[in-house]
């Protein structure tokens, strides 16, 4: 290639117009002799081309490989670890529910039935009916005083309101 | 994708992460351990990485984002230790390092890291590493004029430096 078509290239180069090809070119043409003129400019294209060769260390395959190797588990590997994750979960689970069970039945030792005729139990439903309504009842008449109060506080307030018409009209 | 397909399509890009880390982080070591994380993160997520159209402008995005989020977290620690003293430790080469590269070649890299982050970006995608646009804009999430501006405007920026170097030296 001639001087004068590299002047041309290069000007190309400079307004980024050149092809990757011809950047190509270039840096080739610059790795021979040059023109004095074309001093630095061949410098810049070996420093290209020294920047190029620029690599890692001997031992850095085989250390990523060891890293590769010591890596996180494969597909296999982590469908299993997720399995037995939710295996344990559901072994948690069941044994809380058999010791709350336990704890209840501790709690409330009477929860079994305790009559086998129907007549006791009967009678004794009765009984236990009766209690209930007992208090009610007795509750009934302590509202009942209650009631007394609040109508005597109505009558009270009921005057009251009488008091101060009869003091407007006069 | 299975371990033959990581380590015949993913593995073999190794280089041009770490590149471009390198580019974004500054140091060797950082730019190797992200790397790391974006290939054992691929090898992850392997079984969703077959909607992915183009693996390796993936990758590049991935590396870009761990480098910068290692970036700020670095920043926050140099901020939070600014009581116990300045780190003065730079990315500067060593004079060792000065003469091995040679003087034009030195101040080419030092050209390049005055660039702005986008621009310098940009110019490393498509100039060391011979991205298309398009993969350009998917590496770096941006729209298409936007990565045309920056390459423009880096280069012009590099070609402006050069043109000033040739004639007075500088």
């Amino acid at each position: 290639m001639d001087s004068k078509e590299i002047e041309k290239l290069l000007e190309k180069y400079w307004n980024c117009e050149t092809s990757l090809e011809e950047e190509k070119q270039l840096r080739d043409y610059f790795q021979g002799d040059v023109p004095s003129s074309l001093n630095e400019t061949a410098h810049l294209f070996r420093y290209f081309q020294t920047q190029r060769e620029e690599s890692v260390d001997a031992a850095f395959d085989s250390e990523v490989k060891q890293k590769i190797n010591s890596g996180p588990a494969g597909k296999s590997v982590r469908l299993w670890a997720n399995v037995a994750r939710i295996a344990a979960g559901l072994a948690v689970v069941v044994a809380a529910g058999y010791f709350i069970h336990l704890e209840v039945q501790k709690a409330n030792p009477n929860m079994e039935d305790t009559y086998s005729d129907p007549r006791m139990a009967l009678e004794e439903t009765k009984k236990a009916l009766m209690m209930i309504s007992n208090s009610f009842n007795k509750a009934h008449q302590q509202a009942g005083k209650v009631k007394m109060f609040n109508e005597a506080e109505e009558k009270i307030q009921g005057t009251n309101k009488k008091d101060e018409q009869t003091k407007i009209q006069l | 994708m299975n371990r033959e397909m990581f380590e015949t399509r993913v593995l073999p890009t190794k280089n041009k992460l770490f590149r471009f880390a390198l580019g974004l982080l500054g140091s060797r070591e950082d730019a190797q351990d992200v790397v790391q994380e974006v290939l054992v993160k691929v090898w992850n997520g392997r079984e969703q990485m077959g909607a992915i159209e183009n693996m390796e402008a993936w990758c590049m995005r991935i590396t870009k984002n761990l480098s910068l989020d290692r970036l700020r977290s670095k920043q926050r620690k140099v901020t939070d230790s600014m009581g116990e003293g300045f780190d003065l430790q730079t990315n500067h080469p060593t004079p060792f390092e000065r003469t091995e590269i040679g003087e034009s070649m030195q101040r080419i890299t030092e050209l390049m890291a005055s660039l702005p982050d986008k621009q310098r970006q940009v110019m490393h995608l498509r100039d060391i590493e011979g991205y298309s646009y398009q993969e350009i804009c998917e590496i770096l999430e941006l729209d298409m004029s936007q990565v045309k501006v920056n390459l423009f405007r880096a280069r012009n920026f590099v070609r402006e430096r050069l043109v000033k170097i040739n004639a007075y030296g500088l």
